[in-house]
Order: C-alpha cells, then structure tokens, then sequence
C-alpha cells in the first residue's frame, strides 16, 4: 500500500528555488552571468577600484566584464575585472564565449571616433570579438553586421559553433528590440535572420541565450507575462520555432528577470533581475526531479506469435496444424498469431492432422505459456491531447512486484511536476512532452531504497 | 594409469566417429522388418519395364562384421517363378538366376560398377568371385520355401575398413521370359533357419520392390545421410500415381516427394538439415486411398549432390527416425 494518498495536483508552480549571488555589489548593477568552468562571468557596473565611478561620454557608469572564480563548490572569490582597450571608455558586456572557449563575443560601443565624446551622441552598440588572455581582452576586431545607425548586442553562439544569436532593432524587424540568427557558412557569419513572429513581439526581445539542449531562452516585456521582463524559452522544431513558453515563478517576477543561463541539465543556472534594489544576478535551482536515464514506457502485449519450427521451413507440407491456445481459442496453420485477454498461464497444445494419412496426432507438442505484463511503472495517458485539455493520468497499472511504493512522482516534462497516483493536468502550448514517472518504495528494514523510472511522449497539438 | 584410459578413450572415439553404428544391428531379412515391404522383384528380361522393373536386375549387399568368424548363408525365399506370390504374365515361363559374389571387387565403395547402377556395355556389375549361383524356374520345390547359398566363411567378403565389415552381393537377374520373380532375402547363421548375424546388415543402392495390395499398409525405405550431404535427389520409377511419398526425419514430419505414373521416372531434390547427417531418412510410401492400385512393382534411386548414389539400409543405421515436433513463440506487437 502506498504511504500517501493519492492527490491530484495539476500545477505546480514552485519548481525553483532562487537565491541571490554573493558576488553582487550593494549600490551596483550586476548583470548577464556566463558559466565557465571557473566560475561566472558577468557584467557590473561597480568601480574598477578606489571610490570614483568610471564613466561613459554620456555621464552613466561604464559596464565591464568581471569573473568570479569559484572558491569552492558554493563560495565564490572577489571578482576581478577582464579589461580591455575600451575599458575605460565604453560599456563592454554583455557576453559569450564561442565553443573553443577562449573567442569571446561581447558587447560594446560601435563608434569610437571623436564624434563619440560628445555627451549628447547616441551611440549604438555592436558586437565585437575578442581573445581572452587571462584577465585581458586582446585582439579586439568588429562583427561585419555592426552599423552605427542601430544596436546589435547580446551575443549567444550555438554549442556547435553554427548559429550565433543577438538582439537587433535593426530596420525590418517585428517592434522594438528582436532577436536575429546569423550561421557561419565557409569561415563566415551568414547575414542576419530575422526569428519571426513566433519569438519576436510588436514588444521587445533581448537576451538571446541558446542553451545546450537546444532551447533558445530569451527576454521580453511582451505582454501575457509576470510583469515587466519576463524569461521565456522556446525550441526550434521542424524549422519552425514553437510557441514560446514563459518560465514560471520565482525565476520571473513582477519586476526585471532577464539574462537566463543555465547548466547543461537545467538543474541549476543564473539570471539577472532587478527585484532587490537594483540589477542583480540570482542563482536558480530546479526541485523538479528529472532524470537523466529513464526508460522508456513498453506497452505490455499479450500478443505471441506460435510456430511449428520444421515446419514453417517447408511449405507443401501435407499437414494441417490445429493450435489450441488453452483460453478457448483455436487457430489453424504452422505459424499463426494469438492474443490472449491478460496475464496468465496458458497451455498451447499442437495437434496435427496427417492429410495423406487423415491421421491425427493430439497433443503432439504441448507448452505452457506464461503471460505477464512488464516490470515497470506504468503511465495511463492518450497519446496526444489538445492544449488546455484537460486529462488523467494514472499510474495504477504499474507492475514492480515486492515495492511498498512511497510515492509516484510526475515530471510533466513542461518545467511542472505532480505527486501521486491518479493525476489531473493540462498542457497550455502545443508540442512534445516527455512525461516521467518516477516511482519511489519506502526504504527496506536494510534502508536500501529503490527507485524507478519511466517515460512517455505525449503531443499536444493546438486545439483552437 | 592415465595413459591406458587415455588410449582406450581415443580407441573408444574412433570406433564411434570412424565406423556408422553397424554394432548392434542384427536384422538380416530383406526387406527389412521396419521397411515393411512384402517383396523384392525382378522381372524376366523379355518383361515390360512399364510392369515395374525397369533394368531386370537386382542387387543387394550384406556386411558381416569383421569380429565375426563362424559360416554365414544367404537364404531366398520363394526363389522360383512361379505358384504363389509371383506375377504371371500369360503364363510363367520366367527364369531367374541368383549368383552370391565375394572378395575383390564387390565392395561397392571402392568398386562403382558394383552397385550396379551404371548401364552400358562393358560395365561389369558381377564384380568379384562367384562364390555361388543357381537359376530357378517354375519349380513348385521352391515355391513359398527358402532357397540356402552357403556356407561362406565371413573372410571370402571383401573387407571394407571404413565400416570394419566383409561385403558379399548377391545378384538376382532375370535370365529369360517375362514374369515379375517376387522374393526376399534373410542373412543367417543358420542353413535351415533365419538366425540373426549380430552386427549384420544389408542395403542397395536401387531398390525394386512390390508394394502392398491394400491401403493401410504403409512401405518405408531408410537412406543413410553420409557426411558432407545437404541435398539428395530422389528418382522414382513406374509409381502408376499410387498415393504419396513422404520424407520423414528428426527434423521432418514429411516432406512429399512428386511421384512417377506408369513406366517413366520423376526426380526431385530434398535439402538436408546439418543434424540430420549421420542418420537415417524415412521414406514413407503411402497407397492411394481412392482406388487400389494392385501388383504395383516400383524402384527407387537416390543420390547426393555430388550424384553419387545412397544406400537404403534394410535396418537403418541409427534407428527409426521419429519426427520430433518443436513448438516455438515469441511475442509480438499487437496489431492495431
């Protein structure tokens, strides 16, 4: 019997823990955190040293480019400053590496001539490349899509190294700020695309964050969200980029949540917000239990296919097979098929007819079959649904003999889970879900605990 | 100590691999028991090859075991033509000669002539020593009565190492006339009666018989599968389309062969199994069930791959072969 009663949950919002970083500086903006091995790259607007604010023309203090290097695995060093030659005079930040680890692609002013000092010029930002050598920036050379007339920043490079992505209100785009792709073709970075409406709002998009496992996060203060800047994620299927999901609270909030970036199994990353005093950059942690090897469900069959091994390999022979299948059921010839209603144990009995002779042989050859469902946790679920339908789910069919199950545990496979037996839920975009089932036994008097997992695809298609 | 056992182990091991299973076989009468075949017959030379003989001969082989020493005889059974059992045709006026063969020559393995299928002139069949041979007639002394050929000391047979026997032949030929002679043969120690030699055996390579005049009766032949077979051909001759021939083994449960109608001859290929080499195939000849077809005299030859010709054992090496059903499953999706 299961320790706890089954329950019907069919949100659950809570799903992360966030907490603010250490690294943060009281009185400053830290923004647009990078995991590298050592630590976190970010971008702050805080002193390099000493109590005097470094400026840009326009009298705002000047973001750069700082690491924080892991102390240990929850500590972090004081942060130390990458400079470069428009460290002292442009905004560097926001940032990426390319797959080699060492290119950066990073942010910052396009114009530099002299026209840049004066207070009142509006100088757009651009992307620009650079070699990381230890706590420099070196080589510095422009993007080729920079243009002095519109802002292109924010860079996010694919893990392959294909696709780099940034935000643009470049002309042509669908309001405010989008989000472009450019591919590297032959040693080059193909002219920009536009993501399309799908991703791109009449509002603003920002902060493109292409993750590992293929979905693209971003930024928006499109409407529908929290409030303010929203995270949202999507993904692109079929060449065609799904319906964007907004991530759920507390990553976002009611004030600025921007700049997601996270492991490569999402269960822990970093965002920035501006829900304390200023911009800050906070750590997420997933509660959301996913795991990483689990099965996939197998539909039981009771299903079997019966043969007469010689014969099969002849066929003129002058016999007829007469299967009896010990459920009532009968079938004729030497390989056939049966089903049987459940689990069970079945005597299958071969009589053959001799028709030369007309001689019969009953019970020529005889087996008994035992039929069982599979050792598994099991999930009841439609193959498909319409969003916002509402639907059951049950795990009342596994089948793990011996387990004093504890709890049946739903990872829904939309940043949501569920506990219990039977459970309701409901899917609000379309697309594919991976639904995992994780089934827990109470400890054994040894205090060895076992665990089980299974999957199950279910596709939500968009149900006007 | 362990090289004895060692040595008696190899000994041991050769006996098996190297000589098929003869030992314990001590059935000498031919047809066999378990071939279940009521006559041989060989017409008289002037007969028609649509009545069932299609060469009027007829030879047969015994093997008698290295081991044993005492006198043999080969008896005949009903060896005239003639009274009962024989097939007249206007009247009997048929002669056959029996002539028993020994020493060089005989042993069909060495000597390919001696199995008397190859045809043409200058092939010589009657390899070997006579050692005797009588021709009979309409005799009513022999009618439904045994004929005895001997004594033979076991040594006057040509030694064959690979089955550790001494070969004799004996050829049945139809000198004159046109009657069906119908007989059988029985290996014995004994001149007056039919005493098993232990360890005997005898075979053909072309077996011409008479099969039953009724429908129950089910006729079997035992082809012995030598090693490096994986097909035999089959040719039957003059089966009038009486029923069915079914091939059973271990592995078998009966694989029908297409049958001859009257004087011609039909041939197929059956395809042997790795296991079945070594062992014995049944041929199942099954009589027509509509109409009953009497006095049909047929013959049988078969060959491997290589078309070097079978020997049918009449007690076949290895025993009966009894099919062994095997029944598999496996499970399947479900059709939707």
């Amino acid at each position: 019997m299961p320790l706890i009663s089954a329950q019907v949950i069919s949100q659950q919002p809570s799903v992360y823990s966030v907490k603010r970083m250490p690294f943060n500086l009281n009185g400053f903006n830290n923004i647009s955190p990078v995991i590298v091995q050592d630590g976190i790259i970010f971008c702050s607007d805080r002193r390099f040293s000493g109590i005097e604010d470094r400026t840009g023309f326009d009298g705002r203090r000047l973001y750069n480019i700082y690491i924080a290097e892991k102390k240990d695995t929850s500590g972090f060093r004081k942060p130390r400053v990458v400079k470069s030659d428009r460290s002292n005079k442009f905004n560097n930040g926001p940032l990426c590496f390319a797959p080699d680890k060492k290119t950066v692609y990073f942010t910052s002013e396009v114009e530099t001539g002299k026209i840049a000092e004066n207070r009142n010029f509006k100088n757009h930002s651009g992307i620009f490349i650079g070699e990381l050598s230890g706590n420099d920036l070196v080589s510095i050379r422009p993007f080729k899509y920079n243009d002095p007339k519109f802002d292109v920043g924010q860079p996010s490079i694919s893990k392959d190294g294909k696709y780099l992505f940034f935000a643009s209100d470049m002309p042509g785009g669908q309001g405010g700020s989008d989000l472009y792709s450019c591919e590297f073709i032959k040693g080059d970075w193909s002219a920009p695309v536009n993501l399309g409406t799908r991703v791109n709002s009449p509002e603003s998009e920002n902060y493109p964050y292409m993750h590992p496992s293929g979905k693209l996060y971003f930024t928006s203060n499109r409407p529908g969200g929290i409030g303010n800047l929203d995270v949202y994620f999507t993904s692109l299927v079929n060449g065609t980029w799904e319906e964007p999901n907004l991530m759920s609270e507390p990553i976002n909030s009611k004030a600025d949540d921007f700049a997601f970036v996270a492991e490569d199994n999402l269960q822990k990353g970093y965002f920035s917000s501006n829900r304390g005093n200023e911009d800050d950059i906070y750590q997420f942690v997933s509660n959301i239990i996913r795991k990483a090897s689990c099965d996939t469900l197998q539909e039981n069959s009771y299903c079997y296919r019966f043969f007469e091994e010689n014969a099969i390999k002849y066929d003129s022979m002058p016999f007829r097979y007469e299967w009896k299948f010990g459920d009532g059921n009968k079938a004729i010839g030497p390989l056939v098929e049966h089903c049987f209603d459940g689990p069970g144990t079945y005597m299958v009995q071969l009589d053959v007819v001799n028709l030369v002779t007309k001689e019969v042989t009953y019970n020529e050859k005889s087996e008994t079959v035992i039929v069982t469902e599979i050792e598994q946790p099991y999930i009841s679920a439609p193959d498909s649904i319409g969003t916002n339908q509402k639907i059951k789910l049950s795990a009342d069919k596994t089948n793990l003999p011996g387990w004093n199950i504890s709890q049946y545990y739903w990872n829904f496979g939309d940043e949501t889970i569920g506990i219990g037996k039977d459970i309701e839920k409901s899917y609000l975009k379309p697309g594919t879900y991976n639904i995992q089932l994780i089934v827990s036994a109470a400890p054994e008097p040894g205090g060895s605990a076992r665990e089980a997992c299974i999957s199950k695809n279910i596709t939500v298609f968009r149900q006007p | 100590m362990k090289l004895k056992k060692s040595i008696f182990k190899i000994v041991f091991l050769i006996s098996l691999l190297g000589f098929p299973v003869l030992g314990r076989l001590s059935a000498q009468p031919v047809p066999g028991k378990d071939e279940n075949i009521p006559f041989l017959v060989t017409f008289g030379k002037e007969g028609k090859t649509s009545w069932g003989d299609d060469d009027f001969y007829q030879i047969f082989f015994f093997s008698i075991l290295k081991d044993y020493t005492k006198p043999v005889y080969i008896r005949v059974f009903d060896p005239d033509c003639g009274g009962e059992w024989d097939e007249i045709q206007g009247e009997f006026n048929t002669k056959t000669k029996f002539s028993v063969y020994g020493g060089k020559g005989v042993d069909p393995e060495k000597n390919e002539e001696s199995r008397g299928l190859l045809k043409g002139i200058g092939v010589n069949y009657k390899s070997g020593n006579l050692l005797a041979s009588k021709i009979f007639g309409n005799d009513a002394k022999y009618d439904n009565k045994y004929y005895t050929f001997g004594p033979f000391n076991p040594s006057e047979g040509d030694f064959n190492a690979r089955w550790n026997s001494y070969m004799f032949k004996i050829v049945c030929e139809g000198i004159s006339g046109d009657d069906g002679n119908l007989y059988k043969y029985y290996l014995s120690s004994d001149p007056d009666n039919n005493v098993p030699i232990e360890g005997a055996n005898a075979f053909t390579y072309a077996y011409h018989f008479r099969m039953w005049n009724d429908f129950k009766s089910v006729a079997h032949i035992y082809p012995y599968i030598d090693t490096g077979i994986v097909y035999i051909k089959q040719k039957n001759f003059d089966w009038d389309d009486d029923g069915s021939i079914l091939v059973v083994s271990r592995y078998k449960q009966g694989i029908p062969v297409p049958i001859s109608n009257e004087d011609n001859w039909v041939n197929s290929n059956i395809p042997i199994e790795p296991p079945e080499v070594g062992s014995s195939l049944d041929f199942q000849f099954h009589k027509r069930q509509d109409d009953l077809v009497k006095n049909n005299n047929v013959v049988i030859e078969l060959e491997n791959q290589r078309g070097d010709a079978l020997k049918f054992f009449s007690s076949p090496i290895g025993g009966v072969p009894i099919y062994q059903p095997k029944l598999g499953y496996e499970k399947v999706k479900p059709k939707k």
